[in-house]
């Protein structure tokens, strides 16, 4: 068996799939269905997710290479459960200005919360740097933008 | 002879609806009120000739297609019969049904309707922007019957008469005594005897009375979308389910000359190959989506036939000349008088494109000794029905389908081929069988937004106004793909329906012919966002610019010049006065920018747009696009301007960047590193959308505002540059 660490929590991947994409064993495996597939080619960002930290295609990332490393996806960013959950900051941005679809939502919010981790205030043009990488079919980007700089304010506790 | 019947009266209209009523036999101390209601008259007909397409094998009393529960504990369920695909309509739903049932649109869950729950999977479509527009009476007649309903048992209850009784945020009131009162569900408690149907029809809301209608009711989906909770159709699970993975040919058309499993049987995971040659299918069964896709490496197969075309071949099959296509309008005299005056000529190509929606096609499907389960993003159940009922002799079983989230769909998933794959995986295999499209199957072997090529040639007189337009257009099938007319017929129509969207120019000229020419390509092509709207906008709208180019005016006051002297024509001008407005078009741009506009219509809902661009490295920048636009009465504002920015996002994207070529017989880009979409950088900052709100009654929003963008683009170069570009996309 291999070993993932994902959102805080150990989870048990049968050796086979080692070398299968990453972006599989969550969904198909293990049932983490919240990082969509878009393209299977690193381009769209659907597929994002934490590791260590750092926002990673996860269909470009091979299972045993995400073994020892910290794993974030979707599901892990809100805290609490039931009635009592509380949304990450950029979830509660996301939620006051959705998307369309949304399919493309989890990726773009990976890359935000990376993106706040290290700059707390990013501005415009630090926005589009750290957000350009990922496609919105539905064509979203101007709320995503917006977004951005609204989860900032609610993590810095601005209303 | 035929005689034209008489309108029927309210009465009568009444009477008829009324039998369409079901009250449901549910759960003890449950209501439940549904029923069959009619459709607009102003529903587009090609959208009925899809939806009649599928209704061929209807029982005598139709099958409900709109549902409300409401429980004791005073909480309410709405059974939505439209699809989510990233539009709001679950939302826009339960806003226009908690308007008559005097509810807070919060107290309402909607539900995703499927036909486990009675309705009819052969009335469920989601498409050609007609959700709203279809619903908006039936929901509300039926939300107010309920409503009715439970005011005369109120009443009963309360022991006052029935006009004492008002009904407010889901209670019900004595008028003279506010104390007296019963929620909704206190009154389904305590009710003993049957429920009855008002006898008479019951009151609908004026427009300035509505709380609930025209509010930005917040998505009813996102929560869950947000938290990873919400199932598409690529998470949906079940216990003990496999994957599949199919077969694609090197060719469109080819056929499966010989098959065999190879060394495919014997890889790691796989549970079965099945082969039909019959059927031209080979697929494989696994234990992982990747070991499905994987085995298909290892099947013998050989391919035969098929179309070699490539794609300069496709550009001379789709040209409109003089001499071809069906004239679907005259005025006037047009041959008389185009070669008059002061000539303008131009030719304006669109090609191949894909929908790239972000979640690719797939579907997961149980079949069972008595009963067929289908999980399936899905525009149109039907269409889904039909091909399982033809592959499996389904009618012997039950088919139910579970309409899944859609992560996009912009015309594609309404003929669904993955549904039907995963039928006949799971009937040689007897589990579930999910089957995902990987991008690179969704790109090249769904269909296409058809090729198309217009043809215009207009006349000036001295006044500086168009006398006479001729128009000609080839296209690639749209609506033919999915009508199921036979062959002759469709030569002997000789025009696409799909085509007419956004077909005709909407100003006031006295001479004008436009022709339609089909072209049936060996390539797949079909339904993409707006039909025919994106292509024939480009064309007739930047011709419209050439011509004000050559009567020297101002483009958009040349529009405004031939604004028809009609009631349409009042509402175009509206549009064009506003967008000039609020793109600050009498103020000239910053330097180096120029700014383009450009107009279009798609049923009763009309589009202006302003485009301010730039040139940067030699590449088109976009900077501004000013919207306006008249929709009629807008349920949810908000939802409803995401429509519009995403249409122009959209539009843009096929503008300046999206084109599929074909060589020897396939398209040659597979996934987006060779046909890359447009990114947030690319997307300007300022969308902006104005809704001018006319009339009290709602028309569609998903599509219109994609058809100006690429004229407006194009005409704003041209300002620049004084360089016409007549093909998407735009290349400098
Ligand atoms: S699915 Fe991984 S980048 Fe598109
Ligand atoms: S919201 Fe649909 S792809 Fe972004």
């Amino acid at each position: 068996m291999l070993k993932l660490e994902i959102n805080q929590r150990s989870w048990d991947v049968p050796d086979f799939q080692a070398d299968e994409m990453l972006v599989w064993v969550l969904r198909d495996t293990l049932g983490l269905t919240g990082t969509r597939f878009g393209c299977g080619v690193g381009v769209c960002g659907s597929c994002n997710v934490l590791i260590n930290g750092v926002p990673t295609r996860s269909c470009q990332t091979p299972t045993a290479d995400a073994v020892g490393k910290k794993i974030i996806t979707l599901e892990g960013l809100a805290k609490g459960t039931g009635e009592n959950i509380k949304l990450h900051p950029v979830q509660a941005a996301f939620l006051e200005n959705p998307l369309q679809c949304c399919w493309c939502m989890s990726g773009h919010i990976m890359n935000a919360v990376a993106l706040l981790e290290q700059n707390p205030n990013p501005n415009a043009p630090q926005i589009d740097s750290a957000m350009n990488e990922n496609y919105c079919r539905c064509g979203g980007y101007n709320t995503i933008r917006k977004n951005v700089t609204r989860a900032a304010e609610i993590a810095g506790g601005r209303s | 002879m035929k005689t034209k019947k008489a309108p029927l009266t309210p009465e009568q209209r009444w009477k008829m609806t009324r039998r369409r009523f079901l009250i449901g036999t549910g759960s003890l101390g449950v209501l439940a009120v549904g029923g069959y209601f009619g459709i607009n008259e102003g529903r587009p007909a090609m959208v009925d000739a899809i939806e009649k397409s599928g209704a061929s094998r209807g029982g005598k009393m139709p099958a409900p297609n709109l549902w409300f529960e409401l429980k004791p504990d005073n909480s309410m369920v709405f059974y939505a019969p439209k699809f989510e695909m990233g539009q709001g309509i679950h939302s826009a739903l339960a806003q226009i049904a908690a308007e008559e049932l005097e509810v807070d649109w919060k107290q309402l869950t909607v539900r995703q309707a499927d036909s486990s729950k009675g309705f009819d999977p052969n009335i469920m479509f989601t498409g050609g922007s007609t959700s709203v527009q279809d619903l908006f009476t039936p929901l509300r007649t039926a939300a107010a019957t309920m409503r009715e309903m439970l005011r005369l048992e109120a009443a009963k209850q309360l022991s006052v008469g029935a006009n004492e009784i008002v009904a407010l945020r889901g209670e019900c009131f004595a008028r003279q005594d506010m104390s007296k009162k019963l929620s909704y569900g206190q009154i389904v408690a305590a009710k003993q005897t049957e429920w009855e149907i008002p006898k008479t029809a019951p009151n609908l809301k004026a427009r300035k009375a509505f709380t609930s209608i025209g509010l930005n009711a917040p998505r009813v989906d996102v929560r869950a979308k947000l938290l990873g909770q919400a199932v598409y159709g690529y998470d949906a699970r079940v216990p003990d389910m496999l994957y599949g993975a199919v077969a694609r040919p090197p060719r469109y058309g080819a056929t499966l000359k010989n098959a065999s499993a190879g060394d495919a049987s014997n890889q790691p995971g796989v549970k079965q190959v099945v082969i039909d040659l019959k059927a031209n299918f080979a697929g494989v069964v696994a234990d992982t989506r990747t070991r499905a896709r994987e085995a298909l490496k290892f099947l013998n197969l050989e391919w035969d036939g098929g179309t070699s075309m490539g794609q300069a071949e496709i550009e001379q099959l789709v040209t409109a000349r003089d001499g071809i296509g069906v004239v679907i309008k005259k005025r006037g005299n047009t041959d008389a008088n185009i070669l008059t005056g002061t000539q303008v000529s131009g030719e304006y190509r669109t090609p191949f494109a894909a929908h790239a929606h972000l979640e690719p096609l797939n579907a997961m499907a149980h079949v069972q000794a008595t009963k067929i389960e289908l999980w399936v993003p899905t525009q149109s159940t039907s269409s889904d029905i039909r091909g399982v009922q033809d592959m499996v002799g389904g009618e012997k079983r039950e088919i139910v389908v579970y309409p899944m989230q859609m992560g996009g769909s912009f015309g594609r998933k309404g003929a669904q081929s993955a549904a039907l794959e995963a039928v006949r995986l799971s009937n040689a295999v007897g589990k579930p069988v999910h089957v995902g499209w990987t991008r690179e199957e969704d790109i090249q072997h769904g269909f296409f937004r058809p090729p198309s090529h217009t043809k215009l040639r207009g006349s000036l007189s001295s006044d500086g106004r168009i006398n006479a337009l001729d128009q000609v257009t080839a296209s690639g099938d749209i609506l033919f793909s999915v009508i199921p007319i036979p062959e002759p017929i469709k030569n002997l129509i000789g025009f696409d329906f799909g085509v007419l969207s956004g077909l005709f120019s909407p100003y006031d000229i006295a001479n004008y012919r436009v022709r339609s020419h089909r072209v049936k390509l060996p390539i797949p092509t079909g339904t993409w966002r707006g039909l025919g709207i994106f292509p024939n906008t480009f064309a007739l709208e930047s011709f419209m610019d050439e011509m004000a180019f050559a009567a020297k005016t101002d483009p958009l006051d040349f529009r405004l010049k031939h604004v028809p002297n009609t009631e349409d024509g009042t509402r175009l001008k509206r549009v064009l006065e506003d967008v000039k407005t609020r793109s600050d078009w009498a103020t000239p741009p910053e330097s180096g920018r120029a700014r383009g506009v450009a107009f279009s219509s798609l049923g009763k809902t009309l589009v202006a747009q302003v485009a301010e661009v730039s040139i940067f490295e030699n590449r088109i920048v976009v900077h501004r696009v000013t919207v306006s636009i008249d929709a009629g009465l807008v349920v949810n504002p908000a939802n409803a301007a995401l429509q519009a920015k995403g249409s122009v996002v959209m539009g843009l994207s096929s503008t300046l960047l999206e084109k599929l070529t074909v060589k020897d017989g396939m398209v040659e880009q597979a996934n987006f590193k060779a046909y890359p979409l447009l990114t947030l950088k690319q997307t300007p900052p300022r969308i902006d959308v104005n809704f001018l709100e006319g009339g009290d009654t709602p028309y569609g929003m998903g599509e219109p505002a994609i058809g100006p963008i690429g004229a407006a683009v194009a005409n704003a170069v041209f300002a620049l540059t004084q360089k016409r570009i007549r093909d998407l996309p735009l290349e400098l």
